[in-house]
């Protein structure tokens, strides 16, 4: 029996980037940040009067259960019985920090996916940056493209990438502001305890990220039987199992509870954590990125 | 000659497959799909390490070539052949069979043997001719395979010795013109008459190959039986004197039921062996046939007839027959001394010109006459013919004796008119005491009784050869008992009566000896006696037809055709032959038996001819020997240490040490498993051991001084511990309120522990618990049966309230144990029964429950005693049965705190739960005493008190 999986050679950017407007066109306009555009010196188009961070009162509301209490607006709570909250206006710097793995376990496809996880990661960070160039945001892509806010940004870091092919390790994002967000898109198959202290000092900056990770089927219903002999392609050390099926159960419990442990953890962070699966149409995971960048949470995975 | 041959030789070509299967058993395991893994290090989380080696170890892989080689050989279906070979072509195949007697137990593989040489014949193509030596038509003329084959299985081995000699004159006669192939003889390994001249004879013919096929078999036969005074003794011989041999021996009756057995046993090194069959005189009368038991051949059995059995008896007497006083009948202790070792016979009438003659027809043994003086004159030719035909007539004096004038012919001695008196008033001399007999009389071995005198009797004129027919004389030497022998019979007289009147002789125990030792020396069937009709005198020859006739297995048959009257010469039987083989001749009524041995005969071993060259082979059972099913039962041994290897070099028998050993060493591996096998097999033995005695002395002793209450370990953990608490309140309560201060309470496991200890046995149902072994049932049937009471405690009644009829699991349990209990009927506890009385006064019988009743053993019903105070059971209920839980009443807790509710939860209840047990624990061990305690006030008042 032929193998089930297969690393694959990287994407061809050009294509990636055909693929990728395809995506974007089907994504409608993207009005991320309208309102935070509209209390920065940097251009964009109208802004979103939004509740967010930002130092500007917006408005008071009841506390929930569950909120951080140092939120709470004592001076207004004093007023009457309720228990109050200061909402302020959503501002932030408006730069887009996308990411996409670039790793060999990236360039996988099994047979039952449509693509790599590579390609689609690929066509992801590319469809995202043509959607939010669109929109007018400013788009980056760490130690390969400086912020940009041109429309043809999803050109740029197409092109860009191509020049920069031999980035393997994870970026420091020293040069992404405060009230930029970041668009990690990888498989993040390394413990949650690695990707978190990868993922804490970028988050301690006050960033705010948002995880995609995409994953193949393979990986995450493990349909491997009988005497395999598994290859990891990032360091080559071989493994082999007698009989394969006997330990599907406990390997889909290990990677599950390891991406449950990474969605936690994000979570503390206020991070969202998305998962996509190969065999998924990307435009799925461009509208749940879209809908997260939108601060709607509603798209998809829930958010902190 | 390889006696190796291949059914399916074709498949051994399989054989050199090994080198393929060699290269395939090294490729093991198989290569495994490579596959690439991004998630690589969560898997190598979660996949334990089931690495095998790429290659197996050399060792294994010889092991598994050694598996197929040997699955590869029993397809090819080898069969080893000791036996094969071929005749010789040169001429026909002569075979000689020995179907004599002593090849009656391994005869079907003797006809295997000739079969398989017949079979040889066919293949190489040459008449066969077949000689049995035993049979009477006998045809050596060689014919086709298929002829022989024929007659072969028409043979049957025959109850008499082979006829060497008259087989080799027709063997001779037929190859007077040819020369054998292959002379084959299948003897039974005994010599016979002129059978090595026989041999010789064949052997002159000239064979080209002369083969002596003899089988393994030691043939035995019992050459003599003799019905001894106190024991059957039997005498055999054997043909191989090698080591001692212990053989059965079978009495048959006369209708072939084994009645008696026996020990046959030889010296080593002796051909000739004794047994003795040790049983009542009674029984050994009946025997027909000695057989040993496990051989079946002619010569393993021994009939026996008339003259060992049981004698006839007609007594007759001169008195008048009164029966008013027995006592003083002359006959009456005869009567009582013979009774049990031989049939009587009464005359008819007191006639005795009739009599006698009537008594004659009946073919006595013995005729015992009490003082009869004279008899009619036509009485005495039959008589006297009688006699001397083997009749034995007894005589006893007496008055009528003693004053015959005439000269009686009947009397052993002349005597002397009248009666000799000692002791009387007008004698000298003393009564006179018995002399000690003479060991070689007749009489030797019976103790001469001290007190036995003589007063009285008649003497005997002094003769030349009255001593040596003096059988028994008095002290000062006159005989007391005088014989002479007549023709075959014999005539023997005491000198004084059959009553107490002369002597005191009949009520010695002497006398009974004698007078049996007498009647064993008559002959059991007169021959020539007017009954069986031929009325020939002994000497001339008569014939006797067949009646029953032995098979060569030994079985008594019907009579073939082929069987022809034996004769008898001076009346000694023929040796058996093919015309008269052995068996019983004679009619229904009387028979002699033809034995194939007689005393003193031996079994000697074949000889011979030296001169020629004899290929002696033995004989084999069967033709071929498979090895098919054990190449297959070696490969899947094989096949078993392969597995129990593969599995602990996987790691399945734990420790790394034995794997790591198995990796470095097989044989170490197998040895090591073998071991601890052997180990664990060995491991339990001692650990049973130590538990059955574990009943020693000490816990014996510990068990007798105090009483114990004991429940029934029932297996279900909270019931036991229930139980355990329950039997400990309860003896609490007791060595408080009452004089019995019970030991800690026992928990008994049924099937094991010793149950005689315990008074009662409280047995809660525990339907969870396994149900006890039929082997505990019995043991508890045995203990109730021996006394012990078992309280059967359902603990049900709560969960039976609602339903109507529902039957509780505990009660179905109950119901199983007691299906397979030897229950008696049970009844409600009435009113007056002694448990409502025995220590405490009682109405009802709560435990934890109040309401459910307690069945006890079912007492005969008083008829209509109801003013009784108590009804008087004997003895105590083994059984009673109750759903109260009461064990869950008296459950305390270490510091005597009650541990259950009772329901309802009543303290008075509880109270009264404790009397029930009280009640009980009384009632168990004193019995009907409280039931006698309570007429006390009545037996007081009787007396006036």
């Amino acid at each position: 029996m032929a193998s089930l999986g297969r690393s694959v050679s990287r994407t061809a950017n050009t294509e990636a980037l055909a693929r990728a407007r395809q995506r974007a066109a089907l994504v409608p306009d993207c009005l991320v940040e309208a309102s935070r555009i509209a209390h920065t010196a940097v251009s964009g188009w109208h802004g979103r009067r939004r509740r967010g961070t930002g130092e500007n009162f917006w408005q008071f509301r009841p506390y929930t259960v569950g909120e951080s209490v140092a939120r709470i607006d004592w001076r207004r709570s004093a007023r009457d019985d309720h228990t109050y909250l200061r909402d302020r206006e959503w501002e932030a710097a408006h730069t887009l920090w996308l990411w996409s793995d670039p790793s060999p376990s990236m360039l996988f496809k099994s047979d039952l996916a449509r693509a790599s996880k590579e390609a689609r990661a690929l066509v992801l960070q590319l469809a995202l940056a043509e959607v939010l160039a669109r929109s007018g945001e400013r788009i980056a892509s760490p130690a390969i493209m400086e912020p940009t806010a041109q429309r043809n940004a999803a050109e740029r870091l197409a092109g860009a990438l191509v020049q920069a092919q031999d980035t393997a390790a994870f970026p420091d994002f020293l040069d992404a502001g405060r009230y930029s967000e970041v668009v990690l898109v990888g498989d993040f198959l390394d413990e949650p305890e690695v990707t978190m202290e990868r993922l804490a000092p970028i988050a301690r900056r006050g960033i705010r990220g948002h995880v995609v990770e995409v994953c193949d089927p393979a990986e995450e219903v493990f349909p491997y039987a009988g005497r395999t002999e598994f290859r990891d392609p990032e360091t080559g050390s071989r493994l082999t199992a007698g009989r394969a099926e006997t330990v599907a159960e406990d390997y889909r419990r290990a990677y599950l509870a390891r991406r449950e442990t990474l969605a936690g953890r994000l979570q503390r962070l206020g991070w969202t954590f998305l998962t996509h699966r190969t065999d998924r149409p990307a435009s799925e995971a461009l509208i749940a990125v879209h809908m997260r960048l939108s601060g709607d949470p509603a798209g998809g995975r829930r958010s902190a | 000659m390889l006696p190796l041959a291949f059914g399916a030789p074709a498949v051994l070509f399989g054989l050199l497959a090994l080198p393929v299967i060699w290269w395939l058993l090294r490729l093991t395991p198989p290569r495994p799909r490579s596959e690439v893994f991004p998630p690589l290090r969560i898997l190598a989380a979660v996949l334990k390490k089931e690495e095998t080696p790429a290659q197996s170890p050399w060792w294994l892989t010889v092991l598994r070539i050694v598996m197929a080689a040997l699955v590869i050989l029993a397809l090819a279906d080898p069969v080893l052949d000791p036996t094969s070979g071929t005749v010789s072509s040169r001429g026909p195949l002569a075979l000689v069979v020995d179907n004599s007697w002593s090849t009656a137990p391994d005869w079907q593989r003797r006809v295997a043997a000739a079969d398989r040489l017949i079979d040889q014949a066919a293949d190489t193509d040459v008449p066969v001719s077949l000689t049995f030596t035993a049979s009477r038509d006998n045809d050596p003329t060689p014919t086709s395979a298929a002829n022989a084959r024929e007659r072969l299985r028409a043979a049957r081995p025959q109850p008499i010795p082979p006829a060497r000699e008259r087989a080799a004159a027709r063997f001779t006669e037929a190859f007077s013109g040819t020369a054998p192939g292959t002379l084959a003889f299948i003897a039974d390994g005994i010599a016979s008459n002129g059978g090595e001249q026989a041999f010789s004879r064949m052997i002159a013919t000239g064979p080209a190959d002369i083969r002596l096929i003899e089988g393994d078999g030691n043939p035995v036969a019992i050459t003599d039986a003799d019905n001894g005074a106190d024991r059957f003794t039997v005498s055999a011989t054997r043909l191989d004197t090698d080591g001692a041999e212990n053989l059965g021996l079978d009495a048959y009756d006369a209708k072939g039921r084994s009645i008696a057995t026996g020990r046959l046993h030889f010296d080593a090194g002796s051909a000739t062996g004794s047994g003795a069959i040790d049983v009542p005189f009674e029984l050994r009368n009946d025997f027909a046939r000695i057989g040993i038991a496990s051989v079946a051949s002619a010569g393993a059995s021994y009939l026996l007839d008339d003259s060992d059995r049981r004698r006839r008896v007609a007594l007759v007497s001169g008195a008048p027959s009164d029966n008013a006083q027995e006592l003083l009948s002359p006959l009456h202790y005869i009567e009582q001394a013979l009774q049990p070792y031989a049939d009587l016979l009464k005359p008819e009438d007191s006639d005795l010109a009739q009599a006698i003659p009537n008594l004659l027809k009946r073919n006595p043994s013995v005729i015992v006459m009490a003082d009869i003086g004279t008899l009619p004159e036509d009485v005495y030719p039959a008589l006297e013919k009688w006699i001397r035909n083997g009749g034995t007539l007894l005589r006893f004096a007496g008055p009528r004796l003693a004053g015959t004038t005439a000269k009686d012919p009947l009397v052993p001695v002349q005597l002397r008119a009248g009666e000799r008196a000692l002791g009387g008033t007008m004698s000298w001399s003393e009564p006179q005491h018995l002399a000690a007999f003479s060991g070689s009389g007749p009489f030797a071995g019976i103790q001469a009784p001290q007190n036995v005198t003589v007063s009285r009797q008649v003497l005997a004129q002094p003769s030349p050869d009255l001593e040596e027919r003096t059988w028994a004389s008095l002290a000062d030497g006159t005989p007391l008992v005088t014989a002479k022998t007549e023709g075959e019979g014999r005539i023997v007289l005491f000198h004084v009566t059959a009553t107490p009147t002369w002597s005191n002789l009949p009520l010695s125990g002497a006398f009974v000896e004698m007078l049996r030792k007498t009647i064993a020396l008559s002959k059991a069937s007169p021959t020539g006696g007017t009954d069986n009709g031929s009325g020939v005198d002994a000497g001339a020859p008569q014939s006797l037809p067949p009646y029953r006739l032995l098979s060569a297995e030994g079985i008594l048959v019907e009579p073939s055709g082929d069987a022809r009257p034996v004769t008898l010469r001076k009346g000694a039987l023929p040796r058996p032959t093919l015309d008269n083989p052995p068996g019983l001749y004679g009619t229904q009524d009387g028979f002699r038996a033809l034995n194939l041995m007689r005393a003193g005969d031996t079994l000697e071993p074949l000889a011979m001819p030296e001169a020629a060259d004899i290929t002696r082979t033995p004989l084999v059972d069967t033709a071929a020997r498979a090895l098919k099913p054990w190449l297959f039962a070696l490969a899947m041994l094989l096949l078993l240490v392969d597995s129990v290897i593969v599995l602990v070099m996987g790691g399945a028998l734990s420790t790394a040490r034995l794997a790591r050993a198995g990796r470095s060493t097989g044989a170490a591996l197998l040895l090591a498993c073998l071991g601890a096998g052997l180990c664990g097999l060995g491991a339990p033995r001692p650990a049973f051991a130590q538990e059955d005695t574990g009943s020693d002395a000490s816990t014996i002793l510990d068990k007798i001084d105090t009483t114990h209450l004991a429940y029934v370990v029932t297996g279900d953990e909270a019931v036991d511990r229930i139980s355990r608490a329950g039997l400990e309140g309860l003896s609490r309560f007791l060595t408080n309120h009452t004089a019995l201060e019970p030991g800690p309470p026992d928990g008994v496991h049924i099937d094991s522990d010793p149950l005689a200890f315990y008074p009662l046995i409280y047995w809660p149902m525990a339907p969870d618990a396994a149900m006890p072994s039929d082997a505990a049932v019995g043991r508890i049937d045995a203990y109730m049966k021996n006394g012990g009471t078992v309280l059967f405690d359902t603990r049900d009644q709560l969960g039976s309230l609602g339903g109507d009829g529902a039957v509780t699991p505990q009660t179905q349990r109950l119901r199983a144990i007691l299906a397979n209990l030897d229950v008696p009927p049970l009844e409600p506890v009435p009113d007056d029964d002694v448990l409502t009385k025995a220590f405490y006064i009682l109405r009802s019988f709560p435990g934890r429950y109040a309401g459910g009743r307690m069945w006890v053993e079912a007492t005969p019903d008083d008829e209509g005693r109801a003013d009784r105070p108590v009804r008087a059971g004997d003895g105590v209920s083994s059984i009673v049965i109750t759903g109260n839980d009461l064990a869950g009443a008296w459950a305390v807790n270490g510091d005597g705190s009650p541990l259950l509710p009772t329901v309802p939860n009543d303290p008075r209840q509880r109270e009264l739960a404790y009397r029930v047990g009280v009640n009980l624990v009384m009632y168990t061990l004193t019995g009907n005493y409280k039931a006698d305690q309570v007429h006390i006030p009545a037996l007081l008042e009787r007396l006036g008190q």
